[in-house]
């Protein structure tokens, strides 16, 4: 029996420049028990959709045409006739959302408990503070979150997977027909990311609702839905059970999709070089760390660390690491930004915290980054040209900048015409990675320092940009420190991966040894949490998953390195 | 949350006290730097009043002698900071011989009365106000009226207060011109007197709310939005929360926090009262006082004028620290 069904639903958005048609025509039902996933890039409708379903479409947005059908209702099922009220009575009793900012979704004035009975009381009326104290034990102890502890604190003491649970425990204390999770793991990392998603699902199936996923990420999708309804600028393209989806897809898009998952041995979507030009024969390594460690405070960032990269021949090192690992504080220590507590970072042979203005600015020029956020890379008052202008002027570089400027667009994969002279908000999230990958270029460094580049770039577009940066090392000989929390792709792009943990290295070495066959305990239990787009690779339940917790609390804070074989140009410091 | 641990009262109450106390020395230094000698104001004054001053030699020898001012700078200094930590600012040089503090004394009530209770009501006008440009709930017609009426906000006081004068007193003669309460009552703790002040200090008090409500109004707006677009007011709504409650427990209950920082700031201000509105309801609070001494160039009383602002201020935000905690659990009572 379905629980609901959208029939032919059309949504605009009145704007300025005209009607925006953000969803065409799309007819879907959901069974009872079933889960049923989104998927789409920012932009398809997805979101939209299901929110349709609970009349809370993010001004000004409004259905313009079809039905969506709640069948558990009484009388007429169409929810878009009910009144405000009626409206109100159905969200989280029998709809229920589960949303996508893990860090902010609650709120954090209030404790946990008060956040699931304001939720009691409003459909329920007033309980006595016994029974809502049983409600809320009861919905927080089905998440596995101690509802003595957990109860009391306030939204900031918990950590990101907790407080996903916790909206995990009011999304399921009304028994609700439908729960529509938006996201729901996007913001955390793949360990916890599966612990939420297996608890989402064990609660969802102990309750019989059904539940729409929506997301991106194909490989997620492939591991916790039934079936698969794939958006494309609003427009419902394919629709099946998943095994036919992942497996025989029919529509091209959808190909695309799941291609654009990068896979641990799967086929490599780089075109090698044949010999990548050498660069200058140094005396001194081009990158030195020398006993390096980092401290904030009490808090330990990064723990004593030595690497030397001689850049004689361009390498790309990768740098792996879940949030916290000390993964970012090694790329802001390496472009000097921040001052070690203890050791040196040494660029040709110098202290980077040392130098003269004259050594510092020549240090600049030839150490470019990319960050992770390509929406705050640019100033939004210029044309984006500024900042391709600006930088390259200010390190006094010869020749004609409008020729460099086209020439950097080129090398990355963008029309000169089409993005010059524009302003960034013009441009999507991935034009402006590439600019600033182009603007890097146009320097042409010896090293340039990719902090998460492709994380909140859309999927199809990260195989793209990370083709770009590996053209760096392969045509301008640059090398390259990326920074990741993704394995798949550092296993793709890097000629040597170090594996951080709570601020040390656990393991390194070539990719093939470090991610295709891992050996220290943290680097299986991080590969083992990745979805893959692939049905008979098991993910686990939900045991599995908080079997993988206790695992990580006995690696514990001081790990064991593992050394998996050393390869020419670049020697991590043992010990 | 709970128990504000001493380490942390002690902290606070040492910058509170560092923060009076250089503000205290400042106040000292800057007249000082002043080319007036407050002794030659003094025999200017009596100069015009009575023609001209025989001994005028002996007369300033003698005033400069009882002010204290033949002493060295450091046993003046030492004087002024332990008269001042006990409220003593010396005397009046305009009024010779009142003494300052009691003059602040009788004005303080008045500013305090008036100035605190149009801050609390302009503080809740204006967020409420604020909140309801906001929200998607508000009837339309209010979310026109809002934005028109901040068209008083960009009144000056004095106009604002003039133009209800002239609505109220002068043409529908509801109000009192001017004056803190009735010639014809008794100052005293009767309903009668409470009754005269409250009538009085209708007017002035509403000239600042119309032209002070906007300030609120506008800061609350912009928190209020960014409130709107986060994940658990989303939530809330998902949840099936009533509008209302979602309103207050949810937007305005978060969004009103930095606006509890800036009321407090502003309670030092105002006790430096809203000088203009005074001066046309010849109302005899602080501003008036500071007012005429500054025109009379009364350095005891202009010293402790302002050394009172500061107090109230300091005293104001180290408040805020103590109850910031019980208003938003993320910040803690730390080391």
């Amino acid at each position: 029996m379905s629980v609901l069904d959208i029939k032919n639903i059309h949504i605009d958005f009145p704007t300025s420049k005209g009607v925006v048609h953000a969803v065409t025509d799309v007819t879907l039902s959901i069974e009872k028990g079933r889960r049923i996933g989104f998927i789409g890039e920012s932009g398809s409708g997805k979101t939209t959709t299901a929110l349709a379903a609970m009349r809370m479409l993010a001004n000004p947005g409004f259905v313009a045409g079809g039905e969506v059908h709640l069948n558990s209702l009484d009388g007429n099922t169409n929810v878009l006739h009910l009144d405000d009220e009626q409206m109100r009575r159905v969200r989280l009793r029998k709809i229920s959302y589960i949303p996508q900012g893990a860090m902010n979704s609650l709120n954090p004035v209030m404790r946990v408990d008060a956040q699931i009975w304001d939720a009691v009381v409003a459909h329920e009326g007033g309980l006595s503070q016994a029974d809502l104290q049983a409600r809320s034990d009861t919905a927080l102890d089905g998440v596995g979150l101690d509802p003595k502890v957990v109860g009391r604190l306030f939204p900031h003491e918990l950590s990101g997977g907790m407080k996903q649970r916790v909206c995990i425990a009011i999304g399921t204390c009304l028994t609700p027909d439908l729960i529509i999770a938006d996201e729901p793991t996007s913001a955390l990392d793949v360990i916890t990311q599966r612990h939420v998603m297996q608890t989402l699902r064990e609660m969802q199936e102990k309750i019989g609702a059904g539940l729409i996923l929506i997301g991106h990420d194909m490989g997620l999708m492939a591991q916790s839905v039934d079936d698969i309804a794939v958006l494309k600028k609003g427009v419902l393209v394919e629709f099946g059970p998943v095994r036919k989806i992942i497996e025989d897809a029919e529509h091209p898009y959808t190909r695309e999709l799941i291609s654009s998952v990068p896979l641990v041995g799967g086929d490599s979507f780089l075109s090698a070089q044949a010999s990548p030009p050498k660069g200058e024969k140094l005396d001194q390594p081009l990158l030195e760390l020398d006993g390096v460690s980092k401290q904030y405070g009490a808090v330990t960032a990064l723990h004593p660390m030595s690497f030397a990269l001689d850049g004689e021949e361009p390498k790309i090192i990768s740098i792996v690491g879940q949030s916290g690992s000390g993964k970012s504080t090694m790329g802001s220590l390496m472009l000097g930004f921040n001052d070690p507590s203890a050791g040196q970072v040494r660029f040709k042979g110098d202290d980077i915290n040392a130098m003269s203005a004259g050594a510092k600015l020549a240090f600049r020029k030839q150490v470019q980054a990319v960050f992770q956020d390509p929406y705050a890379c640019f100033n939004p008052f210029y044309r984006v040209n500024h900042a391709l202008k600006f930088p390259y002027e200010n390190f006094g570089m010869g020749g004609d900048v409008q020729t460099a400027m086209e020439e950097a667009c080129t090398a990355v994969g963008l029309d000169p015409s089409l993005v010059l002279g524009r302003y960034p908000h013009q441009l999507s999230g991935g034009q402006r990675q590439r600019l600033i990958v182009a603007r890097a270029l146009m320097l042409s460094p010896k090293l340039l320092i990719a902090d998460e580049p492709v994380s909140m770039v859309d999927a199809s577009l990260r195989a793209t940009i990370l083709a770009n940066i590996h053209d760096l090392k392969d045509k301008h000989g640059i090398s390259i420190i990326y920074i990741t929390h993704d394995l798949a792709t550092a296993y793709h792009v890097s000629d040597y991966v170090m594996v951080l943990y709570h601020g040390h290295v656990v393991e390194a070495g070539p990719p093939k040894e470090v991610i295709g066959d891992p050996q220290h305990a943290y680097t299986r239990l991080l590969i083992d949490s990745i979805p893959w787009p692939d049905l008979d690779r098991d993910w686990g339940d939900a045991d599995d998953a908080r079997a993988a917790l206790d695992e990580l609390a006995r690696i514990g804070g001081t790990p064991e390195t593992v050394y998996r074989g050393d390869i020419p140009g670049f020697t991590l410091g043992q010990g | 949350m709970g128990r504000i641990p001493l380490s942390y009262l002690l902290n606070r109450l040492f910058t509170l006290f560092l923060t009076v106390f250089i503000a205290a020395t400042l106040i000292w230094i800057i007249p000082r730097l002043s080319p007036v000698n407050p002794v030659d104001v003094m025999l200017g004054r009596m100069a015009s009043g009575g023609g001209s001053v025989e001994n005028s030699g002996a007369i300033l020898a003698q005033l400069t002698e009882r002010f204290g001012l033949n002493d060295p700078w450091y046993v003046q200094f030492w004087l002024y900071i332990k008269n001042t930590l006990t409220f003593d600012f010396g005397i009046s040089t305009a009024s010779f011989p009142t003494p300052v503090a009691s003059m602040i004394a009788a004005a303080l009530p008045w500013t305090l009365g008036l100035m605190i209770v149009s801050l609390i009501i302009t503080f809740i006008i204006g967020n409420l106000l604020g909140a309801l440009m906001v929200w998607e709930h508000t009837p339309r017609l209010w979310k026109v009226a809002i934005p028109a009426a901040m068209v008083f906000t960009s009144i000056p006081p004095i106009l604002s207060g003039l133009l209800l004068m002239y609505i109220f007193s002068s043409q529908l003669g509801w109000f009192p011109l001017n004056g803190a309460y009735g010639l014809n009552t008794e100052p005293g703790w009767s309903l009668d007197f409470a009754g005269s002040v409250l009538y009085h200090g209708f007017l002035p008090a509403m000239s600042i709310v119309v032209v002070t409500f906007g300030f609120w109004a506008l800061g609350m707006r912009g928190l209020m939005i960014t409130v709107q677009g986060e994940d658990y007011t989303i939530l809330a709504k998902a949840k099936g929360l009533r509008k209302r409650y979602i309103l207050y427990r949810y937007m305005i209950r978060n969004a009103i926090l930095p606006q509890i920082t800036a009321f407090a700031l502003k309670i030092g201000m105002l006790v430096a009262g809203q000088v203009l509105v005074e001066r046309i309801f010849a109302y005899n609070g602080m501003g008036k006082l500071l007012y005429d001494a500054i025109l009379d160039q009364d350095f005891p009383v202009i010293q402790g004028v302002s050394f009172v602002i500061i107090l109230m201020t300091a005293v104001a935000a180290f408040l805020v620290d103590l109850i910031y905690p019980f208003i938003d659990p993320r910040i803690r009572h730390g080391a």
